[in-house]
């Protein structure tokens, strides 16, 4: 095993095939169409791809720990719809209103951990039942109408979420940077901390992992609230972005980023998961759904260039999950 | 006589009607190691159970080193030195050998307050321990236990419990499902724990293995303790079946030919 060359250690990691599927893609859109790789579509696609990419990376943890949250796309429309009816109604400012919506978040991911862990619900039915409860709450207080969006220029909070500037050629959001620093800070969490070793145990074994002292309940419900800020803050930055807080946005985002999170090499049952690869497959789905448009295939088609690239995933994962296990 | 490591007295357990132990009496010396046997349903796991703190006894009492104690989880367990090592259950595959080694205990580097394992730390240790328990091949530590042998596994879990000083190791079946040679080594681990000075229980349904490697027999039938001074240089494996059936040499013979055990 420790005999293995380097070329043969990388083609091993979980995050070789989703990087390698990342090139093609980016190769094969820009041969056909060279506006793929213009400032202006690099831009754009990076725009939202950094708003879906903070709830996956927060999905990363969850799934790592053998747990998941279909929750959170209700959660990208209520948060920004509780934000903006606090503020239009004249209750709060909008940092106040901001502030709510991320307490009622982590309510909301309480609540979720606390039925899984203690009544041993599967996470699926659990947050199943929370996305209608949420949706269905966004939907009943706005009459299932958009908020009025007043311009939110001049706040500090939307200058240090959604703030633009211009690198070069290059449109950026602020809201890139809060995905570089959430990327780094759980890829830190994943794999150097404690706390990434007691949340891969309690994915992998957890009976192990609490007969070692390990507060597996705690490290589930932790990541349940996470997972449900996470959700929180991209729906008002997405919200903040495009002026909009629409109680149906966030429709099927949940399956999407549990795409782009196996995509990335995370075992859907628990016990592995990577951040660097939850990275490439945020950057496949988006770069994918881009690139389809503009080399003129219809939308409408994505679906099924994203169903055949979460099957080749899943076969090319569990080819090297057992080449790693027979230790070649 | 000197105190011994552990001891159980008149320890009852029972699951509604069913008693599992019935004023069952038990104790480990320091340095020694157990073999617990006994038929399906004699109260061997019940017994390791509440020893392990997994399971609360129902009466009865627990002394470690003479001193009583009450033993409500298995983390009660672990902090009084009894470390419990289930063939299947004890290790997460997907960790590595050093982060399996330290889970739950990992080291942290400073600044603490950035909660970062001292990998190098623990790597360090998981080479010195394999060595120690006997591991020959060299298996980096970074290693994950998916992809180690059945025997490897419990020469890991075992080195664990060395290495985090628990006074008693209790290996429940740990040569199951193994072949010969997995199956020595398993028993020269065993034999490394105890003369670096830890006391095991080694229970298995294979009474050859527990020859090889026990200073003790205790046998259990429906509840109790029927015997629990069986020095395995001095006795038969034939003789040892006898205790565990309760049944004479003919009546485990008739047993045999007609398919059924006709306990007495």
């Amino acid at each position: 095993m420790e005999n293995r060359s380097l070329p043969q250690r990388l083609i091993a990691r979980p995050e070789f095939g989703p990087f390698v599927l990342l090139i093609i893609e980016i190769a094969v859109f820009w041969s056909i169409n060279r506006d793929f790789l213009s400032p202006q579509n690099i831009s754009n696609t990076l725009a939202f791809t950094v708003e879906l990419g903070l709830i996956a990376l927060a999905m990363t943890l969850l799934m790592t720990s053998g747990e998941f949250d279909l929750s959170v796309g209700s959660l990208f429309g209520f948060s920004p719809v509780l934000m903006w009816t606090l503020f239009n109604s004249g209750l709060t400012s909008l940092e106040v209103g901001f502030l709510a919506a991320l307490l009622v978040a982590a309510f909301i991911g309480l609540v979720n951990g606390w039925f899984v862990t203690q009544l041993k619900i599967p996470s699926f039915l659990v947050t199943l039942g929370m996305l209608l409860v949420v949706r269905g709450t966004a939907l009943f207080v706005t009459d299932g109408f958009p908020q009025r969006t007043w311009s939110a220029e001049g706040s500090w909070l939307a200058e240090a979420l959604v703030g633009d500037f211009f690198i070069g050629p290059f449109r950026i959001y602020m809201s890139l940077f809060w995905f570089i620093a959430a990327a780094a800070i759980l890829g830190y969490v994943l794999t150097q901390s404690r706390t990434g070793n007691w949340i891969q145990a309690a994915g992998g074994n957890p009976n192990a992992a609490r007969a070692r002292g390990v507060n597996v309940n705690g490290v589930k419900i932790g990541l349940f609230i996470l997972s449900s800020l996470m959700a929180s803050l991209a729906g008002v930055i997405s919200s903040l972005r495009t002026s909009a807080a629409n109680p149906n946005s966030g429709t099927g985002y949940e399956l999407e980023v549990i795409a782009m999170v196996v995509i990335g090499g995370t075992a859907l049952t628990g016990g592995r998961g990577t951040i660097i690869g939850t990275v490439l497959g945020i950057l496949i789905l988006r770069v994918m759904r881009n690139g389809i448009v503009l080399i003129g295939v219809p939308g409408l088609a994505y679906n099924i260039f994203i169903g055949a690239i979460i099957l080749g995933m899943m076969a090319l994962h569990s080819w090297l999950e057992r080449r790693h296990q027979a230790g070649t | 006589m000197a105190e011994p490591l552990i001891r159980m007295t008149n320890i009852k357990k029972s699951y509604g009607r069913v008693q599992a132990l019935e004023d069952a009496n038990f104790h480990v010396n320091e340095r020694e190691i157990v073999g617990l046997l006994g038929d399906n349903g004699a109260g061997k796991s019940t017994l390791i159970k509440v020893l392990s703190g997994a399971v609360p006894l129902t009466s009865g009492d627990i002394f470690i080193r003479g001193k009583k104690v009450n033993l409500r989880s298995t983390s009660d367990a672990i902090a009084q030195g009894i470390e419990t090592i289930y063939q299947d259950s004890a290790l997460v595959t997907q960790l590595s050998i050093a982060r399996n080694l330290f889970l739950g205990r990992e080291p942290i580097k400073p600044p603490r307050f950035l909660n970062r394992m001292d990998q190098e730390a623990m790597n360090v240790v998981a080479r010195d321990l394999l060595k120690q328990v006997g591991i020959s091949k060299n298996i980096p530590p970074t290693t994950p236990i998916g992809s180690l042998s059945g025997g490897e596994r419990q020469a890991v879990a075992i080195a664990r419990a060395m290495h985090f000083d628990s006074d008693l190791i209790i290996l429940d079946e740990p040569t199951n499902n193994l072949g010969v040679a997995e199956t020595q080594g398993v028993l020269s681990f065993v034999r490394n724990a105890r003369d670096s000075g830890h006391s095991c229980i080694f229970i298995a349904h294979n009474i050859h293995h527990v020859f090889q490697v026990v200073d003790r027999i205790v046998v259990m039938r429906r509840g109790k303790v029927v015997a629990d001074d069986i020095d395995p240089k001095k006795t038969t494996v034939a003789e040892v079946e006898r205790v565990i059936t309760g049944m004479s040499d003919k009546e485990i013979r008739d047993a045999i030919v007609e398919g059924r055990p006709s306990r007495g």
